[in-house]
Parts: structure tokens; sequence; C-alpha cells
């Protein structure tokens, strides 16, 4: 909740009588930004060129977001062959590489939703490597702030009860169609930056570092993970059934390992 | 409830407060926090009072008008640095950044209390070089939005003497809505004296 919707709208209204001059998205701190771009993008892809993209991905989020702990966003890649992997930076989050999806046969990505963690007013990343090895980005600025270190609000035994349960959540199937499924896993995602506020300690990093899930014996994603993921991870994909289980196999820094297995939606004709 | 839950659940009664005052004054508190009669000492995260006896509560466009003006005011944030979690794995890309207002020297956390007498007395000293020892000099506190650290900064300073001391509650939030940042490197004194 920083910031605030009181002084969102207090700001709203203060500047329609203030001067516009300073309003942003001007020179300097754009300059700013895009020169600390470079700098992740160097030491995340090394020296490889990065074309900007319209069509092979497109990053939606809210301009302003209600709770910068729990910021969704949605990746679409409408064009399935070209893509391989998609990494999400954000950009001004301390730890910006946030997740990278690996995508396997089994994967449809017309649209991959996450939710995650804003720490300042960010660009956002999302980069896609085709099978060509070629890399493509696009951008989109969030305004929110505090995500990393925003306290869960309870006590790290209670955000850790139950940790590594797993709920799929099917989209009605049908016949020769990607299905949509959403995947609930039941982990705090401890960022290392929260503060517990009655004993005043920081909660240890703990957060999923890996997820795959695949369609029998066919992968639809490997995720990395990072800090950066919010609390109770919510990955929404598509994927190509072939009447097989979808397994899920997660694990995470501090060796917890999870698996489970979900019936998907058998394609009736 | 924890204190994320009231957060949310006062969600409500902030936006009808903001409405009703129609900004009118800044950092409109969702619940009546009053003043501590010292330093607060909680954690530095929670809302915050609506006043600072001694000072002046500031919002964005107050202090641009102050930086604009010909008597450019001293500007103190005391944002804490982000914390690097102990366990981090090695090679992993670490790289805080920390956007504020331009011009601004950042002490960080020097809100907190108690602080260290020999880090007291540096925040002092370095508010003394900064504003010529003029104590009528402007200065300007902030760091983010509900947080007590810029409350304590400038309560340290009232009590110090000072007679312009300017709090602004919301701050790099509040300013980064309409206004240019500068991503800041902490005050090198400050950093010499407080390690990494």
């Amino acid at each position: 909740m920083r910031p605030t919707l009181a002084f969102a709208l207090a700001f709203s209204a203060a500047t329609l009588f203030a001067p516009l001059a300073q309003a942003a998205g001007a020179s300097d701190t754009e300059q700013e930004r895009n020169a600390r771009w470079q700098e992740i993008a160097k030491s995340i892809f090394g020296d490889k060129t990065i074309e900007s993209t319209d069509t092979l991905v497109k990053i939606e989020a809210p301009k302003r977001a209600e709770d910068a702990a729990l910021v969704p966003i949605t990746l679409s890649m409408p064009d399935r062959d070209k893509i391989k992997s998609v990494s999400l930076i954000i950009d001004d989050n301390p730890a910006p590489y946030a997740a990278k999806f690996e995508f396997g046969p089994a994967a449809d990505t017309r649209e991959l939703k996450l939710r995650v963690r804003v720490n300042n007013y960010t660009d956002m990343h999302a980069v896609v490597e085709t099978p060509d090895g070629k890399l493509y980005e696009a951008k989109q600025f969030v305004k929110a702030s505090g995500g990393c270190s925003a306290p869960m609000g309870m006590s790290d035994e209670e955000a850790m009860k139950g940790m590594g349960d797993m709920r799929m959540k099917f989209a009605e199937a049908q016949p020769g169609k990607p299905v949509e499924a959403t995947l609930m896993i039941r982990h705090p995602n401890f960022s290392g930056m929260q503060m517990n506020q009655v004993t005043r300690d920081f909660t240890p990093a703990r957060y999923i570092d890996k997820v795959t899930v695949s369609a029998g014996d066919e992968t639809v994603f490997t995720m990395t993970g990072d800090i950066s993921i919010a609390s109770n991870p919510v990955i929404n994909f598509g994927f190509k059934p072939d009447g097989k289980a979808l397994k899920v196999a997660a694990s995470d820094n501090q060796g917890g390992r999870w698996s489970h297995s979900f019936n998907a939606p058998s394609p009736t004709n | 409830m924890g204190p994320r839950g009231l957060y949310l659940g006062r969600a409500a009664a902030i936006a009808a407060a903001a409405l009703c005052l129609a900004a009118a004054e800044p950092a409109d508190s969702p619940v009546n926090v009053p003043e501590p009669p010292g330093l607060y000492t909680g954690p530095q995260r929670g809302y915050t009072p609506p006043t600072l006896k001694g000072a002046r509560v500031v919002d964005g466009a107050t202090v641009a008008e102050m930086i604009a003006g010909p008597d450019k005011p001293v500007l103190i944030d005391v944002a804490m640095r982000e914390r690097k979690p102990a366990n981090f794995p090695e090679g992993r890309l670490w790289l805080p950044v920390h956007p504020s207002i331009p011009g601004a020297v950042w002490l960080p956390n020097a809100g907190a209390a108690p602080l260290p007498p020999e880090r007291e007395a540096l925040f002092f000293g370095r508010v003394e070089q900064l504003t010529g020892g003029d104590k009528a000099k402007p200065i300007v506190v902030f760091c983010h939005v509900e947080c007590w650290g810029s409350w304590n900064a400038g309560k340290r300073l009232v009590d110090k003497g000072y007679t312009a001391v300017n709090w602004f509650p919301q701050g790099v939030e509040g300013w980064q809505d309409f206004h240019e940042t500068r991503n800041l490197t902490e005050d090198p004194e400050w950093k010499q004296a407080t390690g990494p």
C-alpha cells in the first residue's frame, strides 16, 4: 500500500493548481533510467544486441499499482513459434531480474501472468529470446513503491503454514485448443528485506527459485524465480493438453521441494 | 488483524479524508496519530502524525517552489538503504538504486531512534556544514511516505534550534509523481562513518 491512495488523490488535486513545468518523463530522469537498463541488460545478457519489439512481446501492468507487493503483470507473446524464453526485469528493484520462463513444446505463450513486488517507480522490461538466439525487448513504466520490504502482516510461522501446497484451476477446454491454467503455490516468498514489525529482525530470504510445469512428458515451462515474485505465487499460463496429467515441481532457495499432479481437462469431442 | 490488514482496511478512510480536504494539507493520516513527546522509537514504517511541532509540514509542490526560489533549502533524505538479504545467492544480480529529489543529501537511517551518540553528532555536524551554520536556513527532511525516519530527523533539528525545518511526509513517493528524480549515492562522510 505504498504510495497510499490518499496522497495519490491528494497530489492529483494539488497539481491541478501547480505548474507542470517539471512533469515526469523529461530528459534527465529518462536518461538515468536508460543508463540503468543498459547496465542491467549487460550484466544479464552480456554484449548481445537487444532490439525493441511491439509484436513479439507486450507487457501489461497497472500504471499505478494498488499494492506494490502484489503487482499483476501480463506478458503477451502471440507468436508461439518465435518464443524460446522470456525474462522479466524490474529495473529499479534491488534484485532486478525477477523471473525467466523457458518454454517447452507443450507451452502456449499467448498470455502469461504473474504477480510481482515493485520497490520503486520503475521501468519493467520483458526480453524474449527467439529460437535463433536473438533478443527483443518491450518496456512498461509502473508506479509502485516499497513492495520488496512490505511486511506480510502476519507472523513468519503463519506465513509459512502449508508451504508448498498447490492448487490449479483450468479454464474450460475446447477440442484442439490450448487450455488456460492458473497455478497457485502457497509460499511466503520472503524477500529477505521484510522486517518483522514486532521483533524488528529481518526474515531471511526464502523464495521459490524454480518451478517446472509439464504436460505428460512434455515441458510447458520452467520458471527461474527471485525475491521479486509476490508471496503465494500465482502463475497464469497456457498449455496444449494431451490428456495426461499436468505435473508441477517447485523448489525454493532453502532446499524446499514440492511436486503435485493435476488432472488436466481432456479435450472431449 | 496484522499491520498489512490495517493498511488495507484504512484505505477507504484515507481516500475519503483526501477528498474532503481536497489536498489542502499534506499527509492526512487515516488515524489520528498523536505526536510522541520525544523521538519515536517504534518501527520506522507506519502512519505518522499530521504535524511536527516547531516545523512546517510541506507537500511536493511547496518543496518544488522552495527549490526554485531564491533561498534554496538544504534537502536531507534519511531513507534507509536497501538491505541485501544475508542469504542472497552469489552471482544473482543485486543492484539497489535510490531515486530521490535532485540535489538532496542522503544520510541513510539518520532518523533512527535511538541513534548512537557519535552518529547523532555526525548528523548534526553534517547539517551544520550543509546550512553553513545558519540555524535559520530552510531545511527539508524526508524519506518515504509513512516513514518515521524523517519525522525523527526533523524533530532532532527542531530540538537543536533550527528554525526553518520543513517536514515532507510524502517523501520520495510524493515527489516522483510530478517531478524529476535523481539516483542518489550516500553522503560520503556519512557512509565512511556508518560502514557498508
